[in-house]
């Protein structure tokens, strides 16, 4: 199972902390963003990242594996 | 005799003591009287620590590196401790603003009288724990016109502060200066920790190119910070600093480090190199001075709210006009839109609670129930002209969203409903009308 784990302002749009979505292994990056329409506004402002690491929002095709995470990180500005 | 000889001796003593305060008073007084921005004052050279300093520090690190903190706050304050101990040959330089109404974080540094800035006393007490170590305290709100100068007089810039356009003004300023930058930020339950600019890593710029759109920031001030979590960051970045300082390098310009309290868990986020195209380090970058970052980012550089004007003053009453139609009874629904957790804090007693989320997305279950509640006090008054509902919030900025979501709700349904906004929210009723209301 993927998970899709959501942090800080992208928890609060999509009103959850994690998901797992079903469907084909394979998407972009792109379509994985568009998962949630809530969170279109901070598109310029997310580290995306898979697996723990960086992807760039793109068409690129990501080949999911059960237990893989994708992470949506918002930066913080508070301190 | 001997009494006499005795007083004199006593009233020597206090003659003497009463010059060594003075010159104490004068070695601490320049320092708190720098402008800004003040060229640094040369370290006293120095060929070798004193028998008494390798004692102390025998165990570890000498550091010739200097050290800009901007920000002490939350993340800044943990500094003080770990300034304690190592042999920091360097100048600490705090940067803030004047005391604010300080958060449970920065509680931890506030010692001083309130209206002391934040920068000085926290200066003072750091000289109380190691007196070898200078500390440079600066009062003012970094800017534009004075970052570039003031970062290129350090070896290293650790940003601790709290706010968006102070964010990008650093990254930028260490970007032109070349300095790495150890950035930590921390909100609600989470923390998050990078070091940009630093051996081939990206900058702030390459992560997160634009500003977000002020209305999707959510600051301290609003969304409130655990102390411990501030702390945890705060450390974690004196750690960067002097493992930088040190040569040991940093891993953090190829990880972002994040903190989930909730879930007691670290994550390092492998990030991507810096990004060729690049507004500020890229190859051929746009940005080559600094700029107006509040313009930029839409917003103010503090932490405090906003005051919005989303409605005509007639869609508006003030707090005490408020009170007067409580006091003549005047039938209406005072409807409260704050989230559960701050209700949970205060409230009135009589409001009814559905927060904004909810009427953002139409829900159901709760605009039945302000349905219900309008038409219940509405049965109180044979009058046919339109049923008050005066909408209230924290500061005034939610309700007046809520009011413009109310005036668009269906007639048939809710008969004809006036909505208003009560200006300053539940702060205002507090400092205005009912002084045992709390402040948060």
């Amino acid at each position: 199972m993927v998970s899709v784990l959501y942090f800080a302002r992208s928890a609060e749009l999509a009103g959850l902390r994690c998901e797992n979505p079903l469907g084909p292994r394979q998407k972009s990056a792109l379509q994985l963003w568009r998962r949630s329409v809530k969170l279109a506004v901070i598109r310029d402002q997310v580290v995306f990242a898979v697996r723990q690491e960086y992807v760039l929002l793109g068409d690129q095709l990501l080949l999911l594996q059960p237990g893989d995470e994708v992470a949506i990180i918002p930066p913080i500005s508070g301190g | 005799a001997m009494a006499g000889a005795a007083a004199a001796r006593l009233r020597a003593e206090i003659r003497r003591r009463e010059r060594e305060l003075r010159g104490l008073r004068e070695r601490l007084r320049p320092s708190w009287l720098l402008g800004f921005p003040a060229e640094l004052p040369p370290l006293p050279a120095r060929s070798a620590l004193s028998a008494a300093e390798i004692l102390r520090y025998s165990r570890q690190l000498v550091l010739p590196d200097s050290v800009l903190v901007v920000g002490c706050g939350g993340l800044g304050c943990p500094w003080r401790s770990t300034w304690r101990r190592p042999a920091w040959a360097a100048w600490g330089w705090w940067i803030t603003t004047w005391w604010r109404r300080a958060t449970a974080a920065a509680g931890a540094a506030r010692r001083g009288a309130r209206g002391r800035p934040k920068a000085r006393s926290a200066a003072a007490r750091c000289g109380g724990f190691n007196s070898a170590v200078q500390y440079v305290p600066y009062r003012g709100a970094l800017g534009p016109r004075s970052a570039l100068r003031l970062v290129r007089q350090y070896d290293i810039v650790a940003d601790c502060s709290d706010n968006v356009p102070t964010r990008y003004l650093v990254s930028d300023a260490c970007v032109l200066a070349g300095k790495p930058l150890v950035s930590g930020s921390a909100l609600r339950l989470e923390g998050q920790l990078v070091v940009y600019n630093y051996r081939g890593g990206p900058c702030y710029r390459c992560l997160f190119p634009e500003p977000p759109p002020p209305d999707t920031v959510t600051n301290c001030a609003d969304g409130g910070v655990l102390g411990v979590v501030t702390g945890i960051i705060g450390c974690m970045q004196a750690l960067e600093v002097l493992k930088i300082a040190s040569g040991m390098g940093s891993s953090f310009h190829q990880y972002m480090l994040m903190f989930d309290a909730l879930e007691g868990r670290f994550r390092n986020i492998k990030l991507r190199p810096k990004k060729a195209d690049c507004a500020v380090c890229g190859d051929s970058p746009s940005i080559t001075c600094l700029q107006d970052y509040e313009a930029f980012c839409g917003s103010s550089a503090t932490d405090k709210c906003r005051t919005l004007q989303l409605l005509p003053s007639k869609d508006r009453i003030s707090v005490e006009r408020y009170k007067e139609l409580l006091d003549e009874r005047v039938p209406h629904v005072l409807l409260d839109v704050r989230p559960q957790v701050e209700v949970d804090i205060c409230r009135l007693e009589h409001a009814v609670h559905i927060p904004l989320r909810k009427l953002e997305e139409k829900d159901e279950e709760y605009l039945q129930y302000l349905q219900k509640r309008i038409r219940e006090e509405k049965q109180r008054t044979d009058e046919q002209t339109s049923f008050p509902v005066y909408v209230i919030c924290k500061l005034g900025n939610d309700s007046q969203k809520a009011v413009k979501i109310l005036q668009e709700l269906p007639v048939k349904e809710f008969g004809s409903v006036l909505a208003k906004d009560i200006k300053g929210g539940l702060m205002a009723w507090a400092t205005k009308i009912d002084s045992t209301f709390p402040q948060y």
